[in-house]
């Protein structure tokens, strides 16, 4: 008996920190959210103390719908591949590259980035770029998801297709993506927040801190609300700029729930269909 | 045409994989020619002297690393068999939302914690002057790593299969003798793996521990103080790459320890994948 008593007192900071973090965030950046804050994009004077996110809000969706729009052509093709000609050794390989990309730190996407986009493609710091390496990051889930997306396909339906003698392309088209769309389609939503959730390889490829409020091309820089918490927090001085970096959080945390929410309700509502069809 | 295009997108993660080396490599040139590797042992880093020495670093992301372990792994375990043994389904459920939550809050948010409510609880706890330091980087990488265990490390106790289970509850063992000598075990090359996947989030965490170590370029001292500011290997990367002048040594020096990074990251890949 004592020996559970054991594990639960062990367990408590897991049972109590995440609603408190979570309570912590929403006491201290609730207070600063108007609409006013929300959907102005005036440059405030005093270091972004006073001014609106809309540009932030903006510049972070539109980086991860980039990025996302980038990586899915190549994902989906990965995936496809993996599934349609790949040998079992080439399926091995190609889901140990995946692993392995994975592994590599987003920092180090941005040092890359920063030298190869950035100065030797001269994209300068853009828009572009930082799409680009938000591409790489994400598109080794993006890859996975979409494989255990399509392995999910029933094996009768490929056979059945396959023995009415249809062509490649109309097993994909017709069978597997309209039988694993709702997969696959959470694993993207699910990438936009992990795209909206990174800092690091942007920091120093794709944005500035402020002077931008919808960029003129992909080969300008944006303002994202990752990056603008990020300097805001270190502005100790001014009480006013840490509200402004609090209320901000609050909004990346909502964006980012909203996306991983809609995910979760897709996935659910995917899995009910899947288990009826077993019946 | 279709055939193409699936054999391109495949190749593609070969691809990136091979470029990013190949120009972390090249860009780290100007470093090796001068130093070689010798570089990765210096204890001084200091570019306007030239000394690029990657050992404060290092020190300092090892200790962080192993701090946040030590904390995360008793507590993320404790919590994975309360939620996979214990708790009945409503309460498992909630306790792995609430974790999936906690995964979910961007690093930055953790820093923006970290800053604004680690540090003042720190200082005032241990009567420092500042409260940046190795500690509060270990504590917060504890946070953000807590849920990988967890919800790793339950996932490996739940596969324990029934037959297993109920034969220890045949031969009428206890509660903690069946925990302690079949369920960990057995669920042990899925923890050890949760373990490390965590290591290497804790290795690359980059803002979050930016924001709250210090970045002060000097080995502890003595080497196991964790109350002083210090820096760590991505910390160092994130502070100074906007400051280096393109092609110049110090450059180098810092693309080499992304490099370092990255190298160690594939490392530790390859030897997960072998345990898996």
């Amino acid at each position: 008996m004592l020996n559970k008593f054991i594990i639960v007192g062990l367990a408590l900071p897991a049972l109590l920190l995440p609603g408190a973090c979570l309570a912590y965030i929403l006491f201290k950046g609730l207070p600063a959210l108007s609409w006013s804050f929300l959907f102005s994009a005036t440059e405030g004077t005093g270091f972004g103390a006073t001014s609106g996110i809309l540009a932030q809000l903006l510049g972070s969706l539109l980086l991860a719908l980039a990025a996302i729009l980038l990586a899915t052509p190549f994902a989906l093709g990965t995936a496809l591949y993996y599934r349609l000609y790949a040998s079992k050794r080439q399926q091995g390989l190609l889901a140990g590259l995946l692993n392995m990309l994975q592994s590599i730190p987003p920092i180090v996407f941005g040092l890359f980035g920063l030298i190869v986009f950035v100065h030797l493609l001269q994209w300068g710091v853009s828009l572009l770029s930082g799409a680009v390496i938000l591409a790489m990051v994400i598109m080794p889930m993006l890859v996975l998801n979409s494989i255990a997306s399509l392995e999910r396909v029933p094996e009768q339906y490929t056979e059945a297709a396959q023995s009415l003698g249809l062509h490649h392309s109309a097993v994909i088209g017709r069978v597997w993506l309209v039988q694993a769309w709702p997969g696959i389609l959470t694993g993207q939503l699910l990438g936009i927040a992990r795209a909206l959730s990174e800092t690091a390889p942007i920091l120093f490829t794709a944005t500035v801190f402020s002077g931008v409020v919808w960029p003129e091309s992909i080969f300008s820089p944006v303002t994202t609300l990752q990056t603008h918490i990020f300097y805001l927090a270190q502005e100790g001085s001014n009480q006013q700029v840490i509200q402004v970096a609090w209320g901000s959080a609050v909004v990346l945390l909502g964006v980012v729930a909203g996306f991983a929410l809609l995910a979760r309700c897709l996935s659910n509502r995917y899995e009910k269909t899947q288990r009826l069809g077993v019946e | 045409m279709l055939r193409f295009w699936l054999t391109f997108s495949a190749l593609t993660t070969a691809l990136v994989i091979a470029t990013l080396l190949g120009f972390l490599l090249q860009a780290s040139w100007p470093l090796l020619q001068s130093q070689g590797l010798s570089f990765v042992t210096e204890p001084e880093w200091y570019p306007y002297e030239a000394l690029y020495g990657l050992l404060p670093v290092l020190v300092g992301s090892f200790w962080s690393i192993v701090l946040a372990l030590l904390l995360a792994v008793p507590t993320g375990l404790a919590a994975a068999i309360l939620c996979a043994e214990l708790l009945p389904g409503r309460g498992r459920a909630v306790l792995r939302f609430s974790m999936e939550l906690m995964a979910g809050i961007p690093s930055v948010v953790y820093g923006l914690l970290g800053l604004w409510l680690l540090l003042p609880l720190l200082e005032s706890q241990f009567d420092l002057l500042t409260g940046r330091s190795l500690l509060a980087a270990g504590l917060l990488l504890a946070l953000m790593i807590l849920p990988t265990i967890m919800v790793f490390s339950e996932t490996a106790i739940r596969a324990v299969v029934a037959e297993q289970r109920q034969t220890a509850m045949l031969l009428g063992l206890d509660w903690p003798t069946r925990l302690l000598r079949v369920l960990l075990p057995q669920a042990w090359p899925g923890i050890r793996i949760a373990i490390l996947l965590a290591l290497g989030r804790a290795m690359g965490e980059t803002v979050a521990v930016m924001l709250v170590v210090g970045s002060l370029d000097r080995l502890p001292q003595p080497l196991y103080n964790l109350l002083q500011p210090a820096q760590t290997l991505t910390s160092r990367i994130g502070r100074e790459m906007a400051e280096a002048a393109v092609g110049s040594v110090h450059w180098a020096a810092l693309i080499a320890s992304g490099l370092t990074l990255a190298l160690v990251a594939m490392a530790l890949s390859l030897l997960i994948q072998r345990w898996r």
